[in-house]
């Protein structure tokens, strides 16, 4: 019998619905429409990868677009007081792991619960951006920084080979350094991974430094195709990111996760999205839709969980 | 695992019906016979024009008020109207919204920015693709927009909510005072300058017993801050409220105080919550414009512009009335403010 992973399953799902797509929503296979779900998809992509790993350890990272909004708004400062480009994206990201490790302490050091933390510093980074910013929305930076996020390189977007370039290493780290193999074992049981003399704290230190990272190099590609920083830059994207990695097939309580399954569940959402917008139904009942299928999704797998336990409980038992 | 993998396909299979469903609805409704993406037509043969209506925000009564007026426009006029937004106030969200547009090739995209310079970029490229653009309700980048529709004229409304004051007062003589939302809101300082020069100009005789006093955009401040004044200036005679709740807040301090009719408040306000102090008058007159008519002019002069007809000054437009158009041959004005009167405040759903 052929049997099939998640990520399998889920990547013939989004080929089925690409397909769907191709014949019924009007342009969707246009050269034009193709490069556009191709620019707007790493972003999200970025976001939920780095929302990825934090879940692989039962975490979750509620300021994540917070994080991201900050860093692109000091980049964004820094390019308006004329600094050269790459400095303002070095500041930026030195901001975004400052962010990261403001919550990994509190989480990894201290042992507040990670929900916690991360919603208070979600607050807490709006509220400084609203400070410095008074609401207003940086803007005008040098034509060069424009390109980052809308330039392609042949017929292929550089945001999305940032995106798989990152995508690449995040899959490696994860499954080919001791880093990696710890941030699994640390989401299946923390106290034994901690017997077992792995060093927790600072493998969560360095979830919520990656997840953090990720969020600024998001940003960056995000205020660059926007051409502009704001306080809430990206804040719809924030329930998204848990989605995605969630519907890609990561246990939120930690331990099993795969960045293909994200990958995927990135594209579906894309695909969906745009898809449904061709088809001129109503960006309301496009959320409607998203919900259903996220539940429906998310309740197939725990019934083919349950399944298969079961089967592999009577063939132990037989 | 079989058994799952039938489940999986039938539930795609099961979205691919509701999604054709869906799909096949929105045609039907648009009456037009489907003319194949294809189809080498250009826009203007005889083909449907499909005008986008972009809002700041879905699903808050304001822009709710639009869309009606927007796709009233389109039912009058014969053009398809996609009134779309994001759901949240996120500037990304509204990018991508416009970029799903240029997709759907629609002829005209006017859109009320949420923040205009990240809407820069996306309505270049719109503009590339031969879409015509304008912006509505907020003005974006002035150099990609081909028209810009605003509801008010600041210097006329100013002027208007002045004279309100003193025809509602029944004199030109006396102490008046000045509530607004915030000392920093550019629009309300913008309307409250002219005001003020108004007065000067035309009424030597009133006078302001304060400087503007700030109301941090909350009814409950208004109202404390009216109850303070009415204390302090036995003798006042009128306030003007500006943001859309200090003039509610100021009409319940009048109104427990039970000075209707002595004290005149005028403000800019939305009918819907002005309603219950316009009928006992402890709310003498709320000015504001209509968002409804808002959304057909944008929709009436999109599809205009689509035909190559730009607006001229003091054009009739039905169902709007006389439009101004300034200067720089693009900023049209809707025209005068919308008096709301407790006969008329029913009639407007925001």
């Amino acid at each position: 019998m052929l049997k099939l992973s998640k990520e399998a399953m889920l990547g013939l799902v989004l080929i089925a619905l690409f397909l769907l797509m191709s014949i019924i929503a009007p342009g969707f296979l246009d050269s034009y429409n193709l490069s556009n779900m191709m620019f707007q998809l790493p972003e999200l992509g970025i976001l939920a990868l780095g929302m990825m790993v934090v879940i692989l350890t039962a975490g979750i990272d509620l300021s994540i677009t917070y994080t991201a909004s900050f860093s692109g708004v000091i980049a964004a400062l820094c390019m308006s007081h004329h600094y050269p480009i790459a400095v303002a994206i070095g500041i930026g990201i030195a901001v975004a792991l400052l962010c990261g490790l403001l919550n990994g302490f509190f989480i990894a050091i201290i042992g507040v619960s990670p929900i916690l933390v991360t919603l208070g510093s979600m607050v807490l980074f709006e509220g400084v951006i609203l400070t410095i910013t008074k609401g207003n929305a940086i803007s005008g930076f040098p034509d060069a920084f424009g390109q980052i996020g809308n330039m392609s390189i042949g017929p292929i977007p550089l945001p999305v080979i940032v995106f798989l370039v990152l995508a690449v290493i995040t899959a490696t780290l994860l499954n080919r350094t001791i880093w990696g193999r710890s941030v699994y074992k640390v989401g299946i049981n923390p106290v034994a991974a901690r017997f077992s003399g792995l060093h927790v704290k600072r493998v969560l230190l360095g979830v919520y430094l990656f997840s953090a990272f990720m969020a600024s190099i998001a940003a960056i590609i995000m205020i660059s195709r926007y051409n502009s920083a704001k306080v809430d830059l990206g804040s719809s994207y924030l329930l998204l990111t848990v989605s995605a990695a969630v519907l890609g097939g990561t246990e939120i309580s930690g331990g099993y996760g795969k960045v293909k399954g994200t990958v995927y569940a990135v594209a579906i959402f894309q695909v969906l999205s745009n898809g449904l917008n061709l088809l001129g139904i109503p960006r309301t009942v496009v959320d409607i839709l998203m919900g259903v299928i996220l539940i429906a999704v998310l309740t197939l797998n725990y019934v083919s969980a349950k399944m298969s336990a079961r089967k592999s409980l009577k063939v132990s038992a037989g | 695992m079989k058994k799952f993998s039938g489940m999986m396909v039938s539930l795609v299979m099961v979205f691919a019906l509701i999604l054709s469903a869906c799909g096949s609805k929105n045609e039907n409704a648009g009456a037009s016979p489907d003319a194949g993406s294809g189809a080498p037509s250009s826009p203007a043969s005889g083909k449907k024009l499909k005008i986008a209506v972009v809002p700041k925000l879905i699903g808050i009564p304001y822009f709710n008020a639009s869309e009606t007026g927007a796709k009233k426009a389109g039912a009058d006029l014969g053009v398809d109207v996609i009134y779309t937004g994001p759901t949240q106030g996120d500037a990304a969200q509204q990018v991508k919204v416009i970029e799903d547009l240029i997709s759907q090739k629609v002829d005209v995209i006017a859109v009320a920015p949420n923040d205009p310079a990240s809407l820069t970029p996306v309505l270049k490229r719109a503009k590339e693709q031969g879409i015509k653009i304008m912006d509505w309700d907020t003005p974006a980048d002035p150099s990609v927009v081909e028209l810009s529709v605003q509801q008010i004229d600041n210097e006329v409304f100013g002027r208007t909510i002045t004279d309100k004051l003193v025809e509602k007062m029944g004199t030109d003589t006396g102490e008046v005072a000045l509530l607004t939302g915030g000392l920093s809101a550019a629009n309300l300082n913008t309307w409250i300058d002219w005001a003020q020069k108004q007065a000067a100009e035309k009424y030597p005789g009133l006078k302001f017993v304060s400087d503007k006093i700030a109301t941090d955009e909350k009814q409950q401040v208004a109202y404390q801050k009216t109850l303070d004044l009415l204390k302090a200036y036995p003798n006042l005679k009128g306030i003007m409220a500006y943001s859309t709740v200090a003039p509610i807040g100021a009409a319940q301090a009048v109104q427990e105080k039970g000075l209707q009719g002595k004290v005149a408040v005028v403000g800019t306000a939305l009918p819907t919550d002005s309603k219950p102090y316009l009928a006992d008058g402890s709310l003498s007159s709320a000015l504001l414009w209509d968002p409804g008519a808002l959304g057909y002019l944008t929709v009436a002069l999109a599809k205009d512009l689509a035909e190559g007809k730009l607006p001229t000054d003091g054009q009739e437009v039905p169902n709007v009335g006389k439009i101004t158009v300034k200067s720089d041959n693009k900023t049209v004005v809707m025209g005068p403010p919308t008096e709301f009167t407790k006969e008329n405040a029913d009639q407007y759903p925001f």
